[in-house]
């Protein structure tokens, strides 16, 4: 699962030093350097893990400690602090209403899990009383539609696409007044997959966002990007604006730190995992709980609340 | 400007000392290429063993010396030991007098990589060198993936009727039935209608996932793939090192992988550190690299230009 070999490592690393006789400023520099690497490790941004030690090192501020006090304990909270800080997004999601129309259009790069990812939420949604229905603005990638449609039937959500209109921002803006008319609560829009070096793919991105005006744009990630997870993430936030995060494929090796980077350079908050290929695969997402597990608790236990 | 002036001095023999921070910075550069941190070591220690003892030539820099080290490792890691020409080995397979028989490619993958995409732009490419080319649906499990075949057949088709050139056709079963038989079945059928070459797209797997790995094996017993081929993505970070290895080991005792399809360079710029986490893990090579969503995009590999990337 995601992170947790990272948190296996950083409790090792935190453990190790607390452990020592000797508790001192070298000890605690190796201890530093053992976080780094298990973070470049988890895929987190080389500069972010530059940063992040910098941090670490001066909020302990070894040489100065004052006589008596806890240094186990001081390392761990900085430790802890930090790695917060990372998932943190100092950002609250946007709550669909119940009564009204909620248009969330869904954003991201090729293949990170985006259509697969919106069947899974608009059952999650439907399964919370909320009339739910998907759009399928993917009028690129061969068998989009298909894709969509099989899914949606699986889950029993009423969907809406079209196998001969071309125009993406045709078919968003169709379905999207379509289903509000019939007075649906939460309309999901799915898009092909882009990226940041293809100026037309996030034009379009753009075009269909202003024909369907979405109270809430997520971007899926696939949570085994590596260090090019920043700079699309930030190109991404720049051009749609997104405000929420699902990372996809959490069931997988990869430690995820390439997607918490996103979180770091984005400000915005994940709100999902994908944890596998199955309709019913998809969790909610709270930062700090999440970290608290990261860390394995035990040690970190009280410093939780603070 | 001391610091830089001793730098810049030649004819001087590097110790262990020396060569610290100057590697250091070399490894900071390959981690922010997104070259999975096992592979920059590796590299850096080779390209440090090379180093200390070494003259540094007149008026060469330590950081100098060391990039054409770095160079010269990367170059060595990412030529393969035995080239592949792949259209030879198909030619002589279907054209061989004695036995004739389909050449099998399969593709294998985690999920979402650009199996499916990149299968159709090598059928593209083998269309234009006028091979009958039969494609089979062996993802019976993701929602649309036989559809997204039959698109792509469809239009690639239209494309070589076009040009008058191969032909292209789609072998499918549906959903639901175990993808070795199909993919068993598929080869048959080739070579009882005269195809020169199948190329089998599989569902994508989490490399974690134990069951449906092992399920790899009778896959590759059934259908005797002439090569496997494996899709990783450039976007992809350390996980490339486990993923390349897992899938290398799946087959069986006495059978790897043959060598990687690289996608989505065109969304990395020159951060590809992928192609070297994946080399490092298995020693397979790198053959094609697939730089976008259209069936011309598709490129063999070219070490220069990657290296020249890496250390741009
Ligand atoms: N293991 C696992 N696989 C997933 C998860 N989410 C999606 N996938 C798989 O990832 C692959 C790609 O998913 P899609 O939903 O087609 O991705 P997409 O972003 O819509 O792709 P494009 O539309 O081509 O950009 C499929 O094989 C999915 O089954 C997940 O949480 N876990
Ligand atoms: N930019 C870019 N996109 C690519 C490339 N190769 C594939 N894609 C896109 O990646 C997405 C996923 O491609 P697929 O071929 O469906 O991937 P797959 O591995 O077959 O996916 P599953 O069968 O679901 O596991 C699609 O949107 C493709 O257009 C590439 O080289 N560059
Ligand atoms: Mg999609
Ligand atoms: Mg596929």
């Amino acid at each position: 699962m995601v992170l947790q070999d990272l948190g296996r490592k950083i409790n090792a690393a935190v453990a190790d030093l607390t452990r020592s006789p000797n508790l001192d400023e070298k000890a605690f520099e190796g201890m530093v350097k053992d976080i780094c690497h298990a973070l470049i490790e988890a895929d987190v941004n080389v500069k972010l893990v530059a940063t992040l030690r910098k941090s670490i090192k001066s909020s302990v501020n070894f040489s100065n400690l004052a006589p008596g006090v806890n240094k186990k304990r001081l390392i761990q909270k900085a430790v802890f602090d930090e790695l917060v800080k990372l998932v943190d997004p100092h950002n609250e999601p946007y709550k669909p209403k119940k009564g009204k129309s909620n248009v969330i259009m869904f954003v991201g790069l090729q293949g990170a899990g985006k259509t697969t990812t919106c069947t899974k939420l608009a059952r999650w949604y439907a399964a919370r009383g909320f009339k739910a229905c998907l759009v399928c603005a993917d009028t690129f990638r061969a068998g989009a539609f298909d894709q969509l449609k099989q899914n949606a039937t699986k889950a029993k959500i009423p969907y809406y696409g079209s196998l001969t209109q071309t125009d993406p921002v045709t078919v968003a803006r169709e379905g999207v007044d379509k289903f509000k008319k019939e007075r649906f609560e939460i309309i999901i829009v799915d898009t092909s997959g882009r990226h940041r070096q293809e100026k037309d793919l996030f034009d379009e991105m753009v075009q269909i966002q202003e024909a369907v005006r979405p109270d809430q744009t997520i971007m899926v990630m696939d949570g085994s990007i590596g260090q090019q997870a920043e700079a699309q993430s930030r190109a991404f936030k720049e051009t749609a604006d997104f405000g929420a995060i699902i990372i996809t494929k959490t069931d997988g090796a990869a430690a995820g730190g390439g997607a918490i980077s996103a979180v770091a350079a984005t400000h915005t908050p994940i709100v999902f995992i994908g944890t596998g290929e199955h309709l019913l695969d998809l969790e909610r997402f709270a930062p700090k709980q999440f970290i608290s597990k990261l860390l394995g608790m035990g040690d970190m236990q009280g410093l939780v609340e603070h | 400007i001391s610091g830089l002036f001793r730098n810049v001095v030649g004819g001087k023999t590097l110790t262990k000392e020396d060569l610290v921070k100057p590697l250091k910075g070399m490894e900071d550069h390959l981690l922010k290429k997104n070259v999975a941190r096992e592979a920059a070591v590796r590299l850096c220690n080779s390209v440090e063993r090379d180093l200390i003892g070494m003259k540094t030539g007149n008026f060469t820099s330590i950081d100098t010396t060391l990039r054409t080290a770095m160079e010269k490792a990367l170059r060595k890691i990412l030529t393969p030991t035995s080239p592949l020409d792949l259209l030879r080995e198909i030619q002589s397979t279907v054209r061989s007098s004695t036995k004739r028989r389909p050449y099998v490619i399969s593709i294998v993958g985690v999920n979402g990589v650009g199996k499916s995409t990149n299968l159709s732009k090598i059928a593209f490419f083998l269309l234009q060198n006028h091979y009958r080319v039969l494609i089979a649906a062996g993802d019976t499990f993701r929602s649309g993936a036989v559809e997204q075949l039959r698109v792509h057949v469809n239009n690639l088709k239209e494309l070589t009727q076009r040009q008058g050139k191969g032909a292209v056709d789609l072998f499918e079963k549906g959903y639901g039935k175990d993808a070795a038989h199909i993919a068993r079945d598929s080869v048959e059928y080739a070579a009882a209608h005269a195809y020169d070459v199948v190329l089998i797209d599989t569902a994508g797997r989490r490399h974690n996932d134990a069951r449906l790995m092992s399920s790899l094996e009778k896959f590759a017993e059934l259908a005797k793939p002439d090569k496997i081929l494996m899709v990783g993505e450039a976007l992809v970070g350390s996980d490339a090192v486990q993923q390349a290895r897992h899938f290398d080991a799946a087959f069986g005792v006495g059978r790897r992988l043959d060598g990687f399809i690289v996608s989505k360079c065109d969304t990395v710029g020159d951060m590809v550190g992928t192609l070297v986490s994946m080399v490092h893990a298995t020693g397979i090579p790198v053959l094609f690299l697939g730089t976008g969503q259209h069936y011309g995009d598709l490129r063999v590999l070219r070490v220069e230009s990657v290296v020249g990337l890496l250390m741009q």
